[in-house]
């Protein structure tokens, strides 16, 4: 029994140390200047930081296919960026608190475009 | 009435034993069959099982197939150097994909503000996730329900889209995109 909590801490033990060394920032200057920082989900972001947030040029892919290029203020996609989406759809244009805000043209994958003003997200006609 | 206990008191004791053993076996089974009048339900009970069972041996086949998947992220769409999904399993991983991971509600709630503010607003609560396979479209769609009270209103949103993506980890398979748009 003794045997068994043991090894249950020690797996835990190096599982956490496996994961803390795969997370965080990877390469360069994640608190001001130019790096890359790894999230425990495996989205990355490589770009520039001011004050330990996401500030200026940077690309953001998420594990599942989502690259965000573009820029970014307060850690947030805002400034004129293109999203590529995983089946290869596209939005590029002007970005707000995270979400498609401006002037911008969202292209399907079989071509079709729409182009003009979003207003977070949704397509204002 | 009183020649037949008579002709009970003649009779030898390893007969009248027999009998009452027989007697307590036909108590016992009438005792069931009462019972199972009153509170079994026969046939109904039955296809229950057999339902179950058949369900049972359905989630089998299909975790075989799930691990002999490539681990890695599975697609249904051209264009991407991810494993290409057949139409013919594309179905079954539709049918066997029971999670919605985080950046795929995070993803489908780019073109879904008012759900994007539900969400975070209670704390990235999901209400509901579904993942179901449509005959007559054959094709597979996801989706999740999110509610909660923003800014004094009681919400409910309903995302949902065609699930094409999906990651498969060797153990079990996850909606990785809903394309909602």
């Amino acid at each position: 029994m003794k045997k068994l909590i043991f090894f249950i801490l020690f797996s835990s033990l190096i599982t956490s140390l496996a994961l803390a060394r795969s997370t965080g920032c990877k390469e360069g200057n994640c608190d001001n200047g130019y790096g890359k920082w790894v999230y425990t989900d495996k989205t990355t972001y490589e770009g520039e930081w001011v004050a330990t947030k996401k500030h200026g040029q940077g690309t953001e892919t998420w594990p599942n296919g989502y690259i965000y290029k573009g820029e970014f203020k307060e850690s947030q996609w805002n400034g004129i960026g293109i999203l590529f989406f995983p089946d290869g759809s596209t939005y590029e244009g002007e970005w707000a608190n995270g979400f498609m805000n401006g002037e911008g043209t969202f292209t399907w994958s079989d071509g079709k475009q729409k182009k003009g003003i979003w207003k977070n997200g949704s397509f204002q006609e | 009435m009183e020649v037949s206990k008579n002709s009970f008191k003649t009779l030898s004791e390893p007969v009248k034993q027999f009998g009452g053993l027989v007697g307590i076996i036909i108590l016992i089974f009438l005792t069931f069959f009462v019972l199972n009048n009153i509170f079994g339900e026969g046939d109904e009970l039955v296809a229950k099982m057999k339902i179950e069972e058949e369900r049972i041996a359905q989630e089998r086949k299909l975790n075989k197939l799930i691990s002999s998947l490539p681990s890695g992220v599975l697609v249904s769409f051209d264009g991407t150097d991810n494993f290409k999904l057949s139409d013919e399993l594309y179905e079954a991983v539709c049918k066997a994909t029971k999670l919605i991971p985080q950046r795929a509600i995070m993803g489908a709630n780019f073109l879904n503000f008012r759900a994007h503010e539900i969400y975070t607003i209670n704390g990235n609560k999901i209400d509901e996730t579904f993942v179901k396979w449509d005959d007559e479209k054959n094709k597979c769609f996801a989706g999740f329900v999110v509610s909660g009270n923003n800014v004094g209103v009681d919400e409910t949103v309903k995302v949902s889209g065609e699930a094409l993506s999906f990651l498969s980890t060797g153990i079990d398979t996850r909606v990785y995109f809903i394309k909602n748009f």
